[in-house]
């Protein structure tokens, strides 16, 4: 750990892993509980090929990307209220377009394939220190919103006729919770990529939802297992010279195997 | 304070441009204890969110005379095979929720709002289950929380959608005579929507009958449930 800390670079991901953990963990307790799972990993197509459209038409690719990743969230929140199908179709068609999009983007772009991925899917292990400040002062705001705004993103997604009678803006805080969900996502995919960015956004709520029957308790439990995950991630790859992502990944979907097993068993 | 709290007038209610029930006039007194009846499907439900504000008339209009003059404080109870039984939720915090609309935007519930909601759970006999999880709960029990939770809103009116469904008799019994007594002791004026006969004329004061027309009878109980009235209500189309 300690050689960790000493090395710049190492420190970086170290960092990144932690910072990563720290604003995306709580927010996978409501997306378990909000049935949007796979919502994150749609949006995250939508996201590359936004990148691949800024990229052909040689524009900032940030930029774009984060504005569409937010405008989509709010838009598959809005067409699942009103839709006539079930709202996982809608979920599969963004995902399909999305990544259909970005292949055919890619294939027309001017710069070499693997240079766009690394634009499109960021990596943990190149994270400059200006996105650890960027990480910082965004999933700070954003964590602030969440504990303010804890009473109306809960009853609008758990009774949001009881919401609307008790006179809360259930249509506007909704509009609130996915329009900053789409920015925790955006960021967090530019820094650390989709794989992990995804995983982060699902696997400590779900572990934490399986092992506590409060939903106070379920934040604070989502919020150490992402930390714990992201730390013993970094050091692990480094110890056995693995990928960090995918072994932070391998990391939280083992303590959701845990996590899950244990409530059986208690069941 | 007038007398009346709601009052209709050639009130069309449904979804979208489907007209579930027309021509509606009736109102809904300070202390009333009203059952509204009617088949399934017969509309019940969408009249009571159309009360609640939740659904736009589709003709005329409800006139509401709250305490302050406005709109009254309503209490909801909805269905509650409705609530998602995933969220990992105490009695005590689905209690607190009817204090969400007095806190204020972007303000967490304080001591004051728990002990309110603690209070609330007394009132229904469910304080010793308030740290218990609410999916645990039976359906009596269940029902005894929401009704904790719309009376933590400290509502003038009391609107509950089937609150006895699936329950077996003596489970009704006690949340009948639950709301029996809210009514007496403060005066909360209480509509209840159920599709049980057994239910209205236990417990009801006065009637609203849904009939089969798609048209609204409101009366006293005896005159609602007369044979004459009820046959000619029930006849299909």
């Amino acid at each position: 750990m300690m050689q960790i800390l000493a090395v710049p670079f190492l420190r970086n991901i170290l960092l990144a892993g932690i910072l990563a953990a720290v604003g995306l963990a709580p927010w996978s307790v409501y997306v378990v509980l909000r049935r949007i799972v796979f919502s994150g990993a749609a949006v995250a197509e939508v996201a590359s090929a936004a990148v691949a459209l800024a990229v052909l038409f040689q524009l900032a690719p940030f930029p774009i990307a984060l504005a569409l990743t937010v405008l989509s969230f709010l838009a598959l929140s809005r067409l699942a209220d009103s839709s006539t199908l079930p709202p996982e179709t809608l979920v599969g068609m963004i995902y399909a377009g999305g990544s259909a999009a970005s292949v055919l983007l890619i294939a027309k772009a001017p710069r070499g394939e693997a240079d766009i991925l690394n634009i499109l899917f960021g990596n943990i292990l190149t994270v400059p220190t200006a996105m650890l400040w960027i990480l910082a002062g965004v999933f700070g705001a954003l964590s602030l919103l969440q504990y303010l705004a804890a009473k109306e993103f809960l009853i609008s997604a758990y009774d949001p006729d009881m919401g609307r009678t008790l006179g809360i803006r259930v249509g506007l805080w909704n509009m609130i919770f996915y329009g900053a969900l789409g920015v925790a996502v955006a960021v967090a995919i530019r820094a650390v990529g989709a794989l992990l960015t995804f995983t982060l956004l699902v696997a400590p709520g779900a572990s934490a939802l399986c092992l506590t029957g409060r939903l106070s308790r379920a934040f604070k439990l989502a919020l150490v297992f992402g930390v714990i995950s992201a730390v013993a991630g970094v050091v692990l790859s480094y110890q056995f010279d693995l990928p960090t992502g995918s072994t932070i990944v391998a990391i939280l979907a083992g303590l959701f195997v845990l996590s899950f097993s244990a409530s059986r068993l208690r069941a | 304070m007038p007398a009346e709290l709601l009052r209709a007038k050639d009130l069309g209610v449904g979804y979208g441009a489907h007209a579930v029930l027309h021509g509606i006039n009736f109102a809904i007194e300070r202390g009333d204890f009203m059952g509204v009846m009617g088949p399934n499907g017969a509309g019940k439900t969408t009249l009571l969110k159309t009360f609640l504000g939740l659904l736009k008339p589709l003709a005329g209009k409800i006139e509401l005379t709250g305490a302050g003059g406005g709109r009254p404080l309503f209490g909801y109870v909805p269905q509650r095979e409705s609530l998602d039984l995933h969220y990992p939720l105490t009695s005590l915090e689905v209690a607190l929720m009817g204090r969400f609309g007095r806190i204020g935007a972007l303000r967490r519930p304080g001591a004051e709002d728990v002990r309110i909601a603690r209070a609330c759970l007394r009132q229904t006999h469910m304080d010793a289950h308030a740290d218990k999880p609410y999916r645990k709960l039976s359906g009596g029990q269940k029902q005894r929380v929401l009704i904790s939770r719309a009376l933590a809103s400290e509502p003038e009116i009391l609107l509950l959608d089937e609150p006895t469904n699936g329950m077996d008799i003596n489970s009704e019994k006690a949340i009948m005579e639950l709301l029996t007594e809210l009514q007496k002791e403060k005066g909360t004026t209480v509509v209840f929507v159920t599709h049980l006969m057994s239910t209205i004329e236990r417990y009801a004061r006065r009637v609203a009958l849904i009939t089969f027309q798609g048209k609204l009878l409101v009366g006293a109980k005896s005159e609602m449930l007369a044979p004459d009235v009820l046959a000619e209500a029930y006849k299909s189309r």
